[in-house]
């Protein structure tokens, strides 16, 4: 006799998703010295609910975050300096 | 002087401003905020000077505004040109 297990032909179940693992966004910062990445770091720190790295030889930003592009260029754009969104890492 | 246009004088201490390109930032956008009429901000003495329209800003406006920029900005006591 064989066992009778209902199991779904095909259809995988969904990936789960895991709210630790939050979108990564890089973007591009016009930052010439500390005082700008400082500045930087002012901002998104007054924004809340980030996680970022600051690469400044290569005026990157790599933020850790659930805000939208739209919201962290905003807040990105508060600085001053020119800020484009790069992509997602 | 004319009598229709008012100025007021500020000086706001700005911290962390390391190199003239954080200078010509926060001079670039204080001074197009509205309002605004002079904006001379120094490196060595970490301040800022702004002549305004004290109709359309406040001392603290402005230093909101540098704030909002991320930096630390302090009013002094405001003083009215003599």
């Amino acid at each position: 006799q064989q066992l009778e297990r209902s199991e779904p032909a095909g259809a995988s179940p969904p990936p789960p998703t895991v709210p630790s693992v939050m979108p990564k966004h890089e973007f591009s910062v016009d930052m010439t010295c500390e005082g700008c990445s400082n500045a930087v770091t002012r901002v998104l720190n007054k924004l809340g609910g980030v996680q970022f790295d600051i690469d400044l030889p290569n005026k990157k930003v790599c933020i850790d975050s659930e805000h939208s592009v739209d919201a962290l260029l905003e807040t990105l754009k508060k600085t001053g300096k020119t800020v484009t969104y790069v992509g997602p890492k | 002087m004319d009598p229709n246009m008012s100025a007021s004088c500020v000086n706001i201490s700005v911290e962390g401003m390391t190199c003239s390109s954080c200078v010509w930032t926060i001079e670039q956008q204080i001074g197009k905020l509205n309002g605004v009429h002079h904006i001379q901000v120094s490196l060595e003495e970490k301040n800022a000077t702004i002549i305004y329209d004290p109709k359309l800003q406040t001392p603290e406006t402005l230093q909101e505004a540098i704030d909002d920029m991320g930096f630390d900005a302090i009013l002094r006591n405001p003083h009215p040109i003599p």
